[in-house]
Order: C-alpha cells, then structure tokens, then sequence
C-alpha cells in the first residue's frame, strides 16, 4: 500500500471534518485549515509524482462487496489531474479566503469545498468503476450543496435543483452502461480474479473485451459512458444547467463549474480511452462530434448573453466540448489524441479559473451585478483586475503563444488530419465546427470584455469600482503566469501522457486559419463594443436574434414542455388513478361492512381466537384437499 | 438467539405491569434488545458463517401432527434481527415523555418480539402467528393513537392484510397437506417444506395454488403494485413512532418471505412466476414515483418513496433467480440489502420529520418553506435521508440499488431504462421536496420554531452514522448475504 496515493484524497477528507468541527467556533481559522489541507493533496499528489517517476504505476485493491472491488489506481493520466485538480483547488481556496470572508457560514462552505476536492481527487486516483461512481456522486452532491449555498435566494436553489437532476440523468444513464458492460462481460476468460469494473482491468484488456462481448455491445457501453459525462461535463443537449449554476459563489462557479468538476466527464471518457478505441467505430465518431458540435453550439448561444458570469459558463462548455473532440480524435491518434485533450483540460483549468476569479473581483467590487451592459470603464478603475481578466481572455481565445493557442490550436489542426485520413463528409464536421468555434470564442470573449473594460462605466456602482487589495489578487498571479507560460511544456506534457505521440502536421493555409479567424474576430469586436456602437443595436424583434437569446428553447423544452407538459400530467394521472382505486378498494371495503363487521368479531385480537380461526381453516382445507386429493 | 427471543416476550408481556415509567422502561429494554442482538450477531457471525441455518433448536410441542416450535438465524435473518432492533430501539426513544398513552410503549415491544419471532421461526405453525401477532399492536397503535381518519384506515390496516395472512395459512396447509400425503409425515418445518425436491412431487395446480398463495401474502406486505392501498393511508394517519416501526420494521416482512422462505425452491417457481414479480416490481417503481410525485404531504409522500424502494426489492428477486452466475448473486445480495437499508433511511427520514412536525406542526411541503433558515440541523437531517433514499453512493441506499441495477441488465435487458426513468422521477421529487420545504425565503407564518436539541441530535445522527456506514462498508451485512446465497443457489 501506498501511503502518500491515498492521502491524496484523505487529506481533504480530513479537511472537511476538521474545518466543520473547529469552524463551528472559530469562523476565521475555517479557511485555512480547509487551504491546508488541500494543500497536503497538492503535496501527496507531487511526491507520489515522483515516485511513479521511478516505480512505475500505483495499483492498491482491496474488495469493497462482492466482485467489486475500490483503490487506487495512479499512472500518469491519474497524476496529470490529480496536481491540476489540487493545485487549482489551493489557489480558489486562498483567494475565497478574500473572496467569502464576510459571509456568516464561511465554515460550512469551506467544509463543504474541501469535501469536494476530496471527492475529485477520489475521483481522479480511484481503481474500479463503482468507486469512481460514489466520488463522481459525491462531487455532484457537493455542487449542489455549493450551488444552493446562499439557501434564501429562490434562483439559486432552484439552479441547484436543476443541476442535480440533469447531472442525476447522465450519471443513471453512466450506471446503465455498467450494468451492460458487467453483465455481458461474465464468462470473460481474462477476468480471473479481477472485478470486473475494475479500471486497469478492463483497459488492459480492452481489446479481448470488445471481441468476447462484442463492438456494438461495447459501442453501447461506450455511447452510454459518454452520455454520463456529457451529464457532468454538461455536454449538448444536458448542458442546461450550468448557466443556472452560476448562482452560487464565484469561487464555487471557479472550482466547480469551470476548472475541476466538469472536467470529470472528459477524465471519464479518457480514463476508459481503450473501450471506445475498441469499440465500434460510432462510439468514437459520437465523442468526437458530440464534442465539436457543444463546441459550436455554446460558442453561439454565448454571444447572446449579457451576464458575465453566464458567459463564461458558456465558454467553459465549449471549451470541453475542444476537449471531448480531441480524444474523439484518438480514432486516428491513438493515445495521442488523450494527450491533447488532457493538455486542453489542464490550460483551461487554469485560465478559466483566472478568468474567474477576475469576474469574482469584478462582482465583488460591484455589489453582485452581473449584468455587462452596466459595466464598463472598469480598467481605469480597477487596474489589476482588468488586466488579470485580460490575459485570462487572451488565453481562451488562443492569442498566439498563450498556453491556449498551443493547446487548442493543436487541436484544431488534428482535426484537419482526421478528415485527411477518413475523407468522407462526416469526418469534414469536427473541423468545420471547431474552427468556427475558434470565431465565436473571440467574438463572445472580447464582447464581454471590451463592455466591462472600456467605454463609460454605466452604473453608479461601475463608476465608483476599486480593486481589492494585491494580496487577494496573489492567487490570480500565479494562475496568470500560468496562463501565459503553460505552453512551453506542451511537448513534455505530450509525451508524457502518450509516448508516441506525434504532433498533428497540416499546411501552412490551413493552420493559420484558426489563427485569423480569431484576428477577425478580434476586429469585428473592437469595432461594435469596444466602442459605445452596440448601444444602438435594437435586436429584440430579430427572430433570429429571439432563437439564440432564447437559448435555442432547449431550457424552455425540458423545464416547460417535458417537465411540466409531460411528466407532470402523466403523474397527475397517476395520482388520479391511485386515489380513485383507493377509493374503490374502500368501497368495496364497505360495502362489505357487515362481512367486515363479522370478521371484526372474529378477529378481536385474542390470540386465543386466532387458534379457533385456524382450526377451523385448517380442517376446511384439509376437508378440501382430502375430497379434491380423493377426486 | 432464542434466549434473545424469549426475554423480549418476557420483557413486552413484563411491560404491562410497569405503572408511570414505561417509557423509560420501554428504552432500556429495547436498547437491552438491540445491544443483545448485535453481540449474538458478532459472535455467531463475525467469522465462520458458510450459509444456511445456525441457532437451531428445536421443541417438540405435539409432533404427532408436527406441532414443534423450531428456531434458526441465517445471515439474512439476522440483518434483519438488527434491523428491526435498531428500528424499534429508534421509534421509542424518538417519542416524548408524555406525549403517547403508557399503552403504545408495550405495543411497541410486542411488535419486537412479533418481528423476532417471525424472523428467528423455522416452522410454518409458529411463523404464522408471530405474523399475526405483529399485526395486533400495529393495529392498535394506528387505531389509539393515529391522527386523521385513524379508526377507518386501521382497520384497512387489518383487514387489507390479513387477506394476504389467509392466503399464507392456506399455502402453508396446503403445503403441510402435501407432506403428509407424499410421507405419511406431519411437519410444518421449513426446512422439511421449503425444498425443491419436495416441491416436485405436488401436483402443479397445488403447487401454484401455494405460489400464489405465499406471494399475495408476502406481496401484500411489501406492498406491491396491485395491493399496496393499505399503505399510503396507514403510514399517514399512524403516529410518528407508529410510521417508523411500519416502515422500517413491518416492511422487511415482505421481503424476508420472499429471500428468506420462498428462495429455497425457487427452481419449482418456473419463469412464469418470476416474470410477473419482475413486471410486478417495475410496476410498482414506476407507479409508486409518480403517484409520490404529486403529493402535498412530505409523510404521504415518503410513504409512496418506500414503496417504490420496495419495487426493487420485489424486482430482484425476480431478476436474480432468472439469472445465473454473478450477476445473479449480487442481484439478489442487493434485494435484500435494500430491504435493510430502505428500512434504516425511512426511520431516519420518518424519525426526523416528527420532529419537523413537532417544532412547525406542519408535514405539507407548502406550508413549511425555507425552515433551513431557523432548523438547520433537522434540515440537514431530512436533507440528509432524502438523498439516502434516492440512492446517492456513500449512503446506505446506494448499495443495493446499484446492485441491483447493474445486476439486473441479464434479466430485463432494456427495459432498465424504465426503471431507470423511475429514478430520474425519483430524484426529481425527492430534490423538489427538499427545494421547497427546507431551502427559500423562510416561511414567516411559522413563526419562531425549535431546532433539534443535542439528544435529538445525538438520535438522528446514530441513525445517520449507520446508514453511512453500511453505504461505506457494506461488508458489514453484504458478505452475510453473498455467503446466505451460496448457500442456496
């Protein structure tokens, strides 16, 4: 057993009780102990780096109930995750320590934060499938809690509602895919005394699976897999709730909803590469279009928003959704395509958060409103902070040599190479949407930005704006610096996750086309918002400006049609029928009132009654058998 | 064990004499009880358990014509033993001194020794009329001190399930009938009746008659779809004390008849019967989450979650015999941790919303509303046993519920996805009955309302640590139930 491997998630684990217990009595003392102890992730998380550097892989299992079995299970994919998730997680940590320290219950948000990076980084090292689920539940559950923080706002807690029942539809429809995979699976020759939901297990042998069950039983688990984490990676079309999300605290929208948990799904999906590798083909071509397509799907609906918080969750699906496309893209790179997508993960993790945090600064300075259209003239007023979101902008919308452009640019050319090599139409779709994407990152992003940053500020509350103090803001330093820098690694990043990787080769044309797609939305923006031109707009009748506005009705389909136009009726129904047949039963209850009154005389309750009941019954059906048994 | 037994008949029947303290005397027995029954547990079944029947013994009453009262634990039956001790142990410290007539506390240890004696008899005769026995105090606590229409639902109560009894005595004779007819012996032994090779030997009409016969009983008390009436009402109009017992005690009835008595000759049952149970459970999930969905009171509507939680149990044993290997054994290991976790999450959320109703006197989730605010920790709490009931991982109800959905897949094939459209409808409300009761701006007409207080707190928070202990190690009871069937399949 490895000590330092399970103390990665047990640290915080602590950390929870800790902080709830002494928090309860000393509020101050909460945040940092919670800071401490995902700070002992961060540190278990790096020492057992360099221990995989020299032993190779971590595997500890033991049996949990029956064949399933929980661990851990650490290789380099596990400690990729493990030191961003902890990481990032320290620096939302001692920035909330700014960020919530007037609130009156910071003990239990700090308890319940530090709970769910315990869950993530249980998440992240756990060894069999069914251990993953209860972490992958436990992180849901605390993002619910997070969500619904501040209880007395209806909007938040019905953002937590619906977050978790969305999320409760990927995660069930993930538990199907289990079920299949554990079902069909019995009688493998290969299973020996594995569990046969044990991780390293089943993509060791990933390839003899797929023959013995076969591809499209395979394929189904592997759709099914995907649909758990579009759920959780709020992936079309169950990316409804995150927007709502943001509800919560920032820091909360920073940890949960942008840089770590919804990350999850894309860890899933890479975690178990080997069974959509070998599975049928449709299981890989699904990730990578149901990827690509978020992508451009979110990019769009998020140039109709004005809530700066709301935009960057839009951003934040379609940035996974680059990540999905990209180990969808392992149909042609193999391994190689994880590492891009992880790489993605990792930069995005990191700026998003800084981009984050900035709004959470900007929030903070301006009382809670969120609306951008009120906004404005902040960088002469809060200096630091406008400078931090802008460099967080300029690595999502992958300026050349921010960490973004290496990561996503990358990926962006794979694409290209994967319709070189299959040539057909549907493999043209990935790039198609992902380069348009590339556009609409820039148009939404600086949108925000040229309205929050220049112009005249356009609320009292605008105009009398400060940065916080330059120690809150230490956080968001380091995390700028990595936005900057992290690019440099991407080689050593690569080949560390995936050995033979080989960087994606396209021409000259085609690479730069992402590149000045972003140039012209660059421009396009500057224009309408960096200057007072969008005040003029008047869009409110265009119906296509209505349609995107709208979110493209997908809210209004599942909160207004299915649930309340199908499943409330049908369940009313139930209702119906379940009070009229209780109805019925009591009627004919009483009109049998004399019977009913006979038995009661009978059945007094006397114990002694009951044997003359019995008797008699006993004869009368010995009477009866006696004749038939005669018969 | 069986000295276990019998103090608790002494103790309940001891009870009637105790003038003034009964409730005192009331915890202390059952805590003497529970205490008793955990060491015997420990003991017996720590290590060394390899399946089938321990404990037997056995005396002869008149055994010309079988009458022998004979007793055995199995693994399962002793989950259960500790179940319903925690759960008795439970409803009577949760009441308040004075509240209840001195009369409830001795209804409440007759049920104990009722429920023990169902579960620890391994003849029909004796197992027959401790499953009446449960019946009468029940009866009586709904009838003296229920709330709304108590005098009209406790006697659905009674006569609703007791049809289901007549049809297990006619089984039972059926059975013992048989026996005599094919031996020349009289026996109304379990482990002589409930064997395959016996069962093959009835004619097949009987032996369905006796099928049909066991199931409606054992149905009934489960309840399953087509004759659950009985139980919305009676859980809404019993007591709080009363509900906890009947949710998290009378309601391993149905399910110890189906694991623990019709299991062993399940190859006489055919795929007829199965398929129908199969049906039956998906039925009943479906129905009962929508039916839950719609209802205004929190105690009505956790009445329909427990039901529909049953629907799995139902389910499995249906699903797991149709299977083989594995899977079939976690299938049904899940059924029957189900039962026992359903039964620990209910008390807890039953036990806490007693206390929701004592500090607002209110249980309809419109007219509570934001009570977080001012009640944080019983919030918390009902939180707390919502999510429990839903099947969240880390909690008690994940475990069987997850083994039974992954096992199940082998048996229905797609139609998981039925069952899995009833667990969205079942978070879904579960989640919207928290949203509305618990979170919100705080419902000013409540006025100014308790929280728990710390023995409150120290109650439901046992309760919470076991259901979070059983969803951490499930080995706890989980290997028990592997190695119960093993012994039988």
């Amino acid at each position: 057993m490895y000590w330092p491997g399970w103390f990665i998630f047990l640290s915080p684990i602590f950390g929870f009780v800790i902080t709830y217990a002494v928090g309860r009595y000393y509020r101050n003392l909460s945040g940092v102990i919670a800071s401490l102890a995902v700070l002992g992730s961060l540190i278990a998380s790096i020492l057992t780096f360099f221990y995989v550097q020299s032993n190779g892989t971590v595997y500890n299992s033991y049996t949990w109930f029956y064949n399933i079995h929980a661990g851990i299970y650490i290789d380099h994919l596990t400690l990729v995750m493990a030191l961003m998730v902890s990481f990032v997680s320290l620096m939302i940590h001692l920035f909330a320590l700014y960020y919530m320290k007037d609130d009156p219950n910071k003990h239990v948000y700090f308890a319940e934060t530090s709970l769910f990076t315990a869950g993530m980084l249980g998440l992240v090292v756990s060894s069999n499938l069914v251990l993953f689920f209860l972490f992958w539940e436990l992180v849901g559950l605390c993002s619910y809690l997070l969500i619904g923080f501040w209880f007395f706002k209806p909007n938040a807690t019905a953002a937590a509602k619906k977050a978790f029942i969305v999320t409760r539809v990927g995660d069930l429809l993930f538990l199907v895919g289990m079920a299949i995979l554990y079902s069909s699976i019995q009688g493998f020759t290969g299973l020996g005394a594995n569990s046969p939901l044990s991780i390293p297990f089943l993509i060791q042998n990933a390839q003899a699976i797929a023959t013995y069950v076969g591809p499209n039983v395979l394929g189904a688990v592997a759709v099914l897999f995907l649909a758990g984490a579009a759920g959780k990676s709020s992936q079309f079309p169950l990316h409804v709730w995150i927007p709502d999300a943001m509800e919560g605290p920032t820091t909360v929208s920073a940890l949960i909803h942008a840089a770590t948990m919804v990350t999850a799904g894309v860890y899933l999906v890479a975690r178990v590469f080997n069974i959509f590798y070998y599975s049928a083909p449709f299981a890989m071509y699904s990730v990578v279009i149901l990827g690509a397509f978020t992508a451009l799907f979110a990019g769009i609906v998020g140039i109709f928003v004005n809530d700066i918080k709301r935009i960057l969750a839009y951003s934040t699906i379609s940035q996974i959704g680059y990540m999905l496309a990209a180990i969808g893209l392992g149909g042609v790179f193999g391994y190689g395509g994880v590492s891009f997508g992880m790489f993605h993960l990792i930069v995005h993790a990191v700026f998003k958060a800084l981009l984050f945090m900035s709004a959470g600064a900007i929030l903070i300075a301006l009382m809670d409103l969120r609306d951008t259209r009120y906004m404005g003239g902040l960088w002469k007023r809060m200096p630091l902070t406008i400078t931090l979101l802008f460099i967080g902008s300029l690595a999502l919308i992958a300026f050349p040599y921010t960490s973004g452009y290496f990561s996503k640019d990358t990926i962006i050319s794979a694409s290209w190479v994967y319709y070189q090599h299959y040539g057909t139409v549907q493999s043209f779709f990935p790039w198609l949407f992902l380069a348009t994407g590339a556009l609409l990152t820039t148009l939404y992003t600086f949108r925000m930005f040229f309205r929050t940053a220049l112009g005249k500020p356009r609320s009292h509350l605008a105009e009398h704006a400060k940065d916080p103090s330059i120690f809150a803001l230490l956080p968001l330093f380091v995390l700028a610096i990595g936005a900057l820098g992290l690019g440099a690694i991407q080689g050593y990043f690569y080949g560390y996750i995936d050995p033979s990787y080989s960087l994606p080769s396209v021409p000259f044309l085609i690479e730069i086309i992402p590149m000045s797609l972003m140039a012209v939305g660059l421009v396009i923006t500057f224009i309408l918002y960096g200057t007072p031109m969008w005040q003029k707009f008047k869009f409110s009748k265009n119906p296509l400006y209505r349609i995107g506005k709208n979110k493209f009705y997908l809210d209004y389909l599942f909160t207004n049609i299915i649930a309340e136009r199908v499943i409330v009726p049908i369940s009313a129904g139930f209702t119906l029928f379940e009070n009229s047949y209780n109805r019925a039963v009591n009627n004919v209850g009483s009109s049998t009132l004399k019977l009913g009154d006979l038995f009661r005389r009978i059945q007094n309750g006397v114990v002694e009654n009951y044997f003359v009941v019995l008797i008699i019954g006993v004869s009368l059906v010995f009477i009866i058998v006696k004749i038939l048994g005669l018969m | 064990m069986l000295i276990i037994f019998l103090l608790t008949i002494l103790g309940a029947a001891f009870s009637f004499a105790i003038k003034g303290k009964r409730r005192d005397y009331a915890i202390a027995a059952s805590g003497i009880f529970l205490a008793l029954t955990v060491i015997y547990s420990v003991i017996r079944f720590h290590s060394g358990y390899t399946g089938g029947i321990i404990s037997q013994e056995t005396f002869n009453l008149a055994s010309s014509i079988g009458i022998v009262f004979s007793t055995g634990v199995s693994g399962f039956s002793d989950a259960l033993l500790i179940l319903s001790a925690i759960v008795i142990f439970l409803s009577v410290i949760i009441t308040e001194k004075g509240r209840y007539g001195e009369s409830l506390y001795s209804y409440i240890l007759i049920t104990e020794s009722g429920l023990f004696g169902i579960l620890i008899s391994r003849d029909f005769l004796f197992f027959y009329i401790f499953w009446e026995v449960v019946l009468i105090p029940v009866y009586f606590i709904v009838a003296q001190y229920g709330g709304m229409n108590k005098d009209s639902v406790s006697l659905k109560f009674f006569v609703y399930t007791h049809i289901g009894s007549v049809f297990l005595l006619l089984s039972i004779f059926t059975v013992y009938t048989f026996h005599y007819e094919s031996t020349g012996v009289f026996t109304f032994e379990m482990g002589q009746l409930m064997v395959s090779t016996y069962f093959a030997k009835i004619p097949a009409f009987w032996m369905y008659f006796a099928f049909f016969g066991f199931l409606l009983a054992f149905l009934v008390k489960m309840p399953s779809f087509p004759v659950h009436s009985w139980l919305p009402d009676t859980y809404e109009a019993a007591p709080y004390p009363g509900t906890v017992i009947l949710s998290g005690g009378l309601s391993i009835m149905g399910g110890y008849g189906l694991f623990g008595i019709l299991m062993p000759v399940y190859r006489s049952m055919g795929t007829g019967i199965l398929d129908i149970l199969m049906a039956l459970g998906i039925i009943s999930l479906v129905y009962f989450s929508l039916s839950a969905m719609m209802q205004q009171s929190l105690k009505r509507m956790m009445a329909f979650a427990s039901a529909a939680a049953m629907g799995f149990v139902t389910l499995s044993f249906g699903a797991g015999l149709v299977e083989s290997g594995y899977q079939a054994s976690l299938e049904l290991a899940g059924g029957m941790f189900q039962i026992v976790a359903h039964g620990l999450i209910m008390a807890l959320i039953f036990s806490t919303l007693y206390y929701i109703y004592k500090s607002t006197g209110h249980e309809a989730t419109h007219s509570l509303g934001g009570i977080f605010r001012e009640a944080p920790i019983l919030s918390s709490f009902l939180l707390a046993g919502l999510l429990a009931s839903l099947g969240l991982p880390g909690l008690a109800g994940f475990i069987g519920e997850f083994s039974i959905l992954v096992g199940v897949f082998g048996a229905i094939g797609w139609f998981i996805l039925i069952v899995i459209f009833a667990m969205i409808i079942t978070a879904s409300y579960h989640i919207w009955a928290a949203q509305k009761s618990l979170y919100g701006p705080y419902n000013e007409r409540l006025g100014a309302i308790r929280d728990a207080d710390r023995p409150t707190t120290v109650k439901l928070m046992g309760m919470l640590i076991v259901i979070f202990a059983l969803g951490v190690v499930p080995n706890l009871i989980y290997g028990l139930l592997v190695t119960y069937i093993g012994g039988i399949l």
